[in-house]
């Protein structure tokens, strides 16, 4: 062993690779994609009974589509949470539900949250790594959720 | 008395690296099967596609001969 480190995740992503990360995670944790983007800005504009509003930190989306409306919408249990790029580039998310405290949807959309950033980092360290010749001998998911690699690399 | 310099190179030396992760995406790494300073430049790798390194704990072997390491042979003539 030569050394053990702890990395904290920065997302620095464009609009597709970030969606596919919220996707990723929310199949993971039983939420389907509610709507498109039109159908998401819609429903926004309902009164909804419990509303909280999320920024993931150290998140930023990058796009060359000013002026576009990105944003993805997933459903569970009633809940709805908005996945969005603020006006500093930064990604939120909005949690509504009907009957809902804040504390729980706050909690639901901590969870989700932070499952997007595993997804991201996950699929990042597989395009990076493979992309430069290292090779995942194994792969597991524990019982709290954190995923085990195990990468070789040979350097000749 | 003559004297030869060899040089050893270990040739596609296997480096190995255990990932974990969590499930806020913050990654735990060990990198195994570097001698010396060489694992500094695999955990700048991970840093720039992870994020921002929060602590890095050295092993022994960080500490070991980097291993392009040259010998010295003596030969009687």
């Amino acid at each position: 062993m030569s050394a053990v480190c702890i990395l904290a995740p920065v997302v620095i992503a464009a609009w597709p690779a970030f969606s596919a990360a919220v996707m990723a995670a929310a199949a993971s944790l039983g939420y389907q994609v509610a709507a498109d983007a039109a159908a998401a800005k819609s429903s926004e504009v309902k009164k909804q009974a419990g509303q909280v509003q999320l920024e993931m930190a150290n998140s930023e989306i990058v796009t060359n589509q000013l002026g576009r409306d990105q944003r993805i919408q997933v459903t569970r249990d009633g809940v709805t949470v908005t996945f969005s790029r603020d006006a500093r580039g930064r990604a939120s998310l909005c949690v509504t539900g009907h009957g809902m405290k804040d504390a729980a949807l706050q909690a639901m959309g901590e969870e989700l949250s932070q499952r997007v950033v595993q997804k991201y980092v996950y699929q990042k360290l597989l395009d990076e790594m493979r992309a430069r010749g290292f090779v995942v001998v194994d792969e597991q998911t524990d019982a709290q959720h954190a995923i085990r690699l195990k990468v070789r690399h040979w350097e000749g | 008395m003559g004297q030869r310099w060899l040089r050893l190179n270990k040739t596609m030396p296997q480096r190995e690296f255990d990932i974990t992760i969590g499930k806020d995406g913050s990654v735990e790494l060990t990198v195994k099967g570097y001698k010396g300073k060489g694992c500094l430049e695999a955990v700048k790798l991970f840093e720039k596609i992870v994020g921002e390194l929060r602590s890095e704990q050295k092993t022994n072997e960080f500490y070991e001969p980097e291993e392009n390491v040259q010998y010295r042979i003596d030969q009687r003539m």
